[in-house]
């Protein structure tokens, strides 16, 4: 399978000296659903920021074939679409209906082609009836898929999620992974939330203190309590027969 | 967190909701210029007046309580400005309203009379904001000529202002879990100065995030949105009606009225 994110020793320094990304080198095959779990200040949000552009370093960062610069930065962000970690700053219009069309009118489509789009995407998320809804007036839950909407409006090949799972209940986690399982695209999600990290991804990367510390098949990396517990980790309840646990 | 939205009713259906937002705003101002301009003394005609905006609140289906309870939310400022006005115009006149007169002073006419403007001018707005939608509102001011980046920072605004409110709450209630006893008035200084520089922090660290999400979806500072406004026949009947209404109380009520 072709690569759909590529990148070859990136570093990151933040303005303030401090190393966040060392070195980085991985290959996310197109399709796959990615975890990147480890430690609260790993690097895995800067490492998604990375992936959009937003942070550059040294090294390469290569996103569908593309590498990015700033001379291809919106073609670059047309192909991977990123869900912060706070939906709250993600919708940012007055209505549900505005923040799902605000990607797709900046690509340049025709009002028409817009609406189809923003009616697909809110639909897919389960939220159609509430296009004219204000943002502020929706619930945790529906802002996190508000949010996924947001992004597969404007059909993206790659998706980064930042901690989706972050404060939802488990009603809605369990939505979301539904969601999640639904989508065709490459998925990369940044969470501390291990049996979560398990149920939505196929593939693991362990990440700490600004390093890759092992990547490869969930069902590998995620089993291995040694690799786990030693970076602050936890096996998820379901490579952990016997122990209690819910996604 | 809950808030008392002002726009919570702008999401009913009812004939003044589908109304367009424009006509809607254009007759608010026009309703508020006229009521603000009438002469100090004009005390009676502003109860004709008042029949306007509570027409549009109970087609509308919005509580007169609700919108008593956000006017006498703003109403302090207001209420100190009107007082002044019997303590330095003591002039004596008599008031004749239909069969009925009395004497008082200019001073008092003077504080009803702003006091009165308020409350309509208030019912108006809230008239406006409880049937008609922000984002729709937004749309209807940017049609009408208002400049792109004010109409953009409305919208943030909106937006935020109830996180930020929120934010503030939380870090309210914080220190109120850790206060005990009394709290002197430098230290109630020093946390309030400390809680804004907070909000102040939190608010540029979110504008930042806020930035990149736009960016992420392909912003590069061209404001682009779909227009859902379109006037229809109901729109000019209220507009003829709202604006007959509005003028014909100032051009041959107000001369009998005084």
């Amino acid at each position: 399978m072709p690569n759909a994110i590529k990148i070859e020793r990136f570093s990151y320094k933040y303005p303030d000296g401090t190393i966040a990304l060392r070195d980085i080198t991985l290959n996310i095959e197109s399709g796959r659903r990615v975890a990147l779990i480890g430690p609260n200040g790993a690097g895995k949000s800067t490492l998604l920021l990375a992936m959009a552009g937003f942070v550059r370093g040294e090294g390469k960062v290569i996103i569908d074939g593309l590498e990015i610069t700033n001379a291809n930065l919106k073609q670059v962000r047309s192909r991977i679409g990123c869900c912060l970690e706070n939906p709250e700053d993600q919708l940012f219009m007055p209505t549900l209906f505005d923040d799902v069309a605000f990607g797709p009118l900046n690509m340049g489509l025709k009002s028409d082609e817009v609406k189809q789009r923003v009616e697909q995407a809110l639909d897919k998320v389960g939220l159609a009836q509430m296009a004219q809804r204000a943002p502020h007036h929706l619930s945790a839950g529906q802002k996190r898929a508000a949010a996924i909407a947001t992004v597969l409006s404007m059909s993206p090949k790659i998706i980064t999620l930042d901690e989706p799972d972050g404060s939802l209940d488990p009603r809605n986690r369990a939505n979301l992974v539904k969601l999640l399982a639904d989508l065709s695209q490459t998925l990369v999600i940044a969470s501390c939330n291990m049996n979560f990290a398990a149920t939505v991804a196929d593939t693991a990367v362990v990440m700490d203190a600004g390093r890759i510390i092992a990547a490869g098949p969930a069902e590998q990396i995620m089993p291995d309590s040694g690799l786990m517990l030693g970076h602050g980790l936890e096996v998820p309840s379901k490579y952990a027969p016997g122990r209690p646990g819910t996604v | 967190m809950h808030h008392a939205y002002i726009d919570k009713f702008a999401y009913q259906d009812s004939p003044v909701h589908r109304l367009d937002a424009r006509v809607k705003f254009i007759i608010t101002v026009v309703f508020t210029a006229i009521v603000i301009s009438l002469p100090r003394t004009s005390v009676s005609i502003l109860f004709c007046y008042a029949i306007g905006p509570f027409a549009v609140l109970v087609l509308g289906g919005i509580p007169p309580r609700f919108a008593f309870k956000h006017i006498l939310l703003v109403s302090p400022f207001v209420v100190v400005l009107a007082l002044t006005g019997p303590l330095y115009d003591r002039t004596a006149t008599i008031v004749v309203f239909g069969p009925w007169s009395w004497q008082t002073t200019l001073g008092w006419l003077r504080c009803w009379s702003i006091l009165g403007k308020f409350v309509l001018t208030m019912l108006a707005l809230i008239a406006l904001v409880s049937t008609t939608r922000f984002a729709d509102l937004l749309a209807g001011l940017h049609r009408l000529g208002v400049p792109r980046l004010l109409v953009i920072q409305l919208g943030f605004l909106y937006r935020y202002i109830f996180l930020l409110i929120d934010s503030a709450q939380h870090i309210l209630r914080a220190r109120a879990a850790r206060s005990v006893g009394r709290v002197c008035f430098r230290d109630g200084f020093k946390f309030t100065a400390a809680m804004l520089g907070s909000l102040f922090v939190r608010s540029v660290d979110s504008a930042g995030r806020i930035n990149s999400a736009m960016q992420a979806r392909g912003f590069e500072g061209k404001w682009r949105t779909i227009n859902r406004l379109t006037i229809r026949r109901p729109d000019y009947i209220f507009a003829a009606v709202s604006l007959c209404f509005t003028l014909g109380l100032y051009l041959f009520v107000r001369p009998v009225l005084g």
